[in-house]
């Protein structure tokens, strides 16, 4: 055994905490940072130990040996401490093998110049014993490689500390233990280093580095064990708010304070259409929908209508202002929230409330009415045919209200697109089957297209109540389809009286009230059928009498970014996604 | 030592079938986690710390600081591995397991606080000591961590990228398994019948051998092939008893140890045999002068005890025995060749 020096004996303790620390950090592989640590802590280590061993060789030779091989631990702590940086606070995209391989270019070429014997002098110039009140050193005169070597190592102490330091301010009281104790460890040895290098240290020849590893080795091992360090990591949470951002379902961009795309996520690209590469750094207004009634709004705006991929959709919109750290804004963020199917629940109760309140409250009392009549003279065919036909008119509306419900049903699987073709004859075969005492009649040729299969229950709608609400003797109904940029265009004609005011009213505004309301929900399940695929509706007179309703659906099942043709214009049309039809 | 990084049965060397009731409640609880303390890493460390003694008599050097390195040294990597293994081990030693896992984190920063002292002291005994140091942990690192089968891995993952061939190239390269590069083509050697064992032992021999020597700065001369080899072949016993009680455990798992692959009594006659070839290697080293008798007597002391353990096993119901009474017999060889000393 070698008698040890009281350096040797204190150097000995970073030994004891430098190993302790690497083998926690080397168990908790594969956690981020780990590796990394486990190697900054085994330089630490190695440097310490060989250091003892030199100071407790008594030759120059010897000493000379053991100052070389600490070199392996010198140059292996800054580049352990900057990739473990990186890692843990979730950089780990720069923890690449290529950087890896970058960052150990330096610390290779020394550790070949010391392995070589280091014949011109490049790191160490001359050699000798320098013996002290403390111990007896090796004391070396620096060639250029150790200043450069030096400056290497600071350079990447000094890069790696950099997002720790930001982890000091965290709201996470771990993250902001861990991070103390993180910078403590680092801290101590480079300015330990930094005395060393710029004479402040009295002893001659002594680097006091390897003795703030004890230090280091005792920050660390709080930070493994009380912190928690590795197994409680911020890494993961830049690259989860990152995922956030990315996978949320509504529309969100970042605006600058300039009015400039900074950012939009790939559901705002997806639902508005936009190429993210190009759209960042363009107007704000260029990009963002609407976004001249969001100019200076702060907080919910909205409802808005904005035509997308999904067709035209209501937003309630939410623009949140961005400060840094000293409260300055730095931009804006502006998320699309689509409410439609918030909206049309809200309507449909509504709608259904009717039903319930007022159709089959009147029928049922039509009934009750009829009754009473029956009782006193049971021989009334009249009030007996009454009775009749209110309970079939309830039976239909219960029918109806189960279509609505099947087509709002968020469980179901929603069906493949349909033939166009089979669309509208299925709906002239229906409709001559249930009265045939109606004329139908189907115009031109259908186009040979697939539509949304939500179609069919709009069209058998459509054309029931085209003779359901027709009062001629026989009355007629026209059937036509045609097709216009990508868009399937399905008219229903009829000769009837035309639809009640008020009942286009309560349609327009999408909510219906005591005195305005519709009868029976048949144009409602039009309506939310058409909302359901982006499409829209629009009503108009016929001429000489009747009404045309004609639906527009985008062909197949995937609605395109364009607007139905003609949307928004002139009166009479109602679009999915018009908050002015969905009440507000 | 052991092939399952155990010691110590110590649930039912504390509580066994006719013994008094277990205690209940939290007060029986605390009892019986410190007893599977006691009976757990400090008595390993306890014995090596006798071991060393014994290969330091043995090897004629000066008494250093190698016992204590080496007790240090087992508490540690005994440690980890209780806790590394303590879902697996739940079975085999639950009051062990229930252990490690509850305190799972401070028995880590104790054995690796207490490895980094080891390192510390053996950074006294020059560079051969700190060598001779870290390759236990070297060791368990190859032996039960799951580095090597990472490393396997890695490998079957680069090889199957480089070829189609994927079976091929990775069947040349030596491979026992591979899919695709998910499954690790590379096992832990705990898991490798016969060398987990010869690995255990091998690490046991060469620090017991060599860390007196290292530290006393002395070279003993042949004495020392026979240390090591009394060493190693009663530490290969050591390793393979306990599997004889973990027989059931093991088959269940899949793991191939002795007991598993030849049967109990067949494993019994091998075990035997080893020890046999201990016998009379010692009996040789003796008779050849390099050891006294007195002290080849001390070792067989422990030689026969180790024997009356092997006959034990898969004989006796109260199976944890085989777990610390193979530990127990070198506190006998400790206690004769302290007296060996003592008498002169």
């Amino acid at each position: 055994m070698i008698g040890l020096s009281p350096l040797s004996v204190a150097l000995l303790a970073a030994v004891v905490t430098g190993t302790s620390g690497a083998i926690l950090a080397w168990r908790e592989r594969p956690e981020a940072g780990a590796t990394w640590l486990a190697l900054l802590l085994f330089g630490q280590v190695w440097w310490t130990t060989f250091l003892v061993f030199e100071l407790e060789a008594s030759t120059l030779a010897a000493k000379a040996l053991w100052y070389d091989v600490q070199w392996l631990g010198v140059v292996i702590v800054p580049v352990g401490w900057l990739l473990f940086a990186l890692e843990y606070t979730g950089r780990d995209r720069y923890v690449r093998p290529g950087v890896v391989a970058a960052a150990c270019v330096a610390p290779a070429v020394t550790v070949l110049v010391v392995a070589m014997g280091d014949p011109t002098g490049l790191i160490t110039a001359d050699r000798r014993v320098a013996d002290t009140a403390v111990g007896s050193f090796l004391r070396v005169d620096p060639g250029p490689w150790y200043y450069v070597i030096a400056g290497y190592t600071y350079l990447l102490g000094l890069i790696g500390s950099v997002p720790i330091l930001r982890l000091v301010r965290d709201d996470a009281r771990p993250f902001r233990g861990q991070s103390a104790a993180l910078l403590v460890g680092t801290a101590v040895p480079w300015v330990s280093s930094l005395l060393h290098l710029t004479g402040a240290i009295p002893v001659p020849g002594l680097d006091p580095t390897p003795l703030a590893f004890a230090v280091s080795g005792v920050a660390y091992l709080l930070a493994l064990s009380r912190f928690r360090l590795l197994t409680l990591t911020p890494a993961p949470r830049r690259r989860a708010r990152q995922l956030v951002f990315e996978q949320l379902h509504d529309p969100v961009f970042v605006v600058g304070t300039e009015g400039h795309i900074l950012d939009l996520n790939r559901c705002a690209a997806d639902v508005f259409e936009v190429d993210r590469r190009s759209a960042i750094g363009e107007p704000a207004d260029a990009v963002v929908p609407r976004y001249d009634a969001l100019a200076g709004e702060r907080g919910t705006v909205g409802p808005l209508s904005v035509v997308g991929r999904n067709g035209r959709r209501p937003y309630e919109v939410i623009v949140r202002g961005v400060t840094d750290d000293h409260g300055r804004s730095i931009g804006r963020v502006v998320v699309f929230h689509d409410i439609g199917e918030y909206l049309g629940q809200q309507q449909r109760l509504n709608v259904l409330n009717r039903v319930f309140r007022h159709d089959v409250r009147t029928e049922t009392n039509l009934i009750h009415g009829y009754a009473d009549q029956l009782r006193a003279d049971p021989s009334d065919e009249r009030a007996l045919s009454v009775v009749k036909q209110s309970a079939s008119r309830i039976l239909d509306l219960s029918e109806r209200t189960r279509t609505a419900s099947e087509l709002f049903d968020p469980v179901s699987e929603p069906d493949p697109p349909v033939p166009l073709g089979e669309v509208v004859a299925e709906a002239a075969a229906d409709l001559r089957e249930e009265y045939p005492h109606a004329e139908v009649t189907v115009d031109g040729d259908v186009p040979d297209v697939r539509v949304p299969a939500t179609l069919r229950v709009v069209a058998a709608n459509l054309c029931s109540n085209a003779v359901e609400h027709n009062d001629a003797a026989s009355p007629s109904v026209w059937i036509e389809a045609t097709i216009e940029s990508g868009w399937v265009e399905l008219s229903v004609a009829d000769d009837g009286p035309g639809i009640d005011p008020a009942e286009y009213e309560a349609l327009t505004h999408g909510v219906e009230t005591p005195l305005e309301h519709g009868s029976g929900i048949g144009l409602w399940i039009v309506k939310w059928g058409i909302d359901q695929v982006g499409g829209r509706v629009s009503f108009a007179e016929r001429e000489p009498r009747g009404t045309v309703v004609t639906v527009s659906v985008p062909v197949g099942d995937v609605p395109s970014g364009d607007s139905p043709p003609g949307d928004a214009e002139g009166s009479g049309t109602i679009a999915s996604g018009d908050p002015a039809s969905l009440g507000r | 030592m052991r092939s399952d990084g155990s010691v110590t049965e110590p649930s039912e060397q504390k509580s066994p079938p006719d013994a008094s009731p277990t205690p209940t409640g939290t007060t029986g609880d605390g009892r019986r986690l410190l007893a599977a303390f006691a009976w757990g890493s400090p008595f390993t460390a306890l014995v090596a710390a006798v071991e060393a003694f014994v290969a330091t008599v043995l090897l004629g050097v000066p008494v250093t600081a190698a016992p204590a390195v080496v007790a240090l040294v087992a508490f540690a990597v005994y440690s980890i591995d209780h806790v590394a293994d303590a879902d697996a081990d739940a079975a085999s030693t639950p009051d062990r397991a229930l252990l490690a896992r509850r305190y799972g984190d401070q028995l880590m920063v104790a054995a690796t606080l207490a490895y980094g002292l080891a390192v510390a002291i053996a950074v006294t005994g020059g560079p051969r000591a700190l060598a001779l140091t870290l390759l236990p942990g070297a060791f368990w690192v190859v032996y039960a961590s799951d580095w090597v089968p990472d490393l396997g891995r890695a490998i079957g993952t680069v090889l199957a990228s480089a070829t189609p061939d994927r079976r091929g190239l990775v069947g040349r390269a030596g491979a026992t398994v591979t899919d695709g590069g998910r499954r690790s083509t590379l096992p832990r050697l705990k898991d490798v019948l016969v060398l987990n064992s010869a690995v255990v032992a091998a690490a046991w021999a060469i620090a017991l051998t060599f860390l007196p020597i290292a530290f006393g700065g002395t070279a003993p001369g042949p004495v020392v092939a026979v240390v090591f080899a009394y060493f190693f072949l009663r530490s290969f016993v050591d390793a393979e008893l306990p599997n004889v009680r973990d027989v059931d455990a093991d088959a269940a798992v899949g793991v191939e140890t002795l007991p598993v692959v030849l049967g109990v009594e067949r494993t019994r006659h091998l075990l035997y045999g080893v020890d046999i070839v201990a016998a009379g290697t010692v009996a040789a080293a003796g008779a050849a002068g390099l050891l006294a008798w007195p002290l080849a007597g001390a070792l067989g002391v422990g030689i026969v005890a180790s024997v009356c353990v092997t006959a034990l096993a898969g004989r006796i119901e109260d199976a944890s025995v085989l777990g610390v009474a193979p530990d127990c017999s070198y506190i006998l060889v400790g206690i004769a060749v302290a007296g060996v000393q003592l008498v002169g």
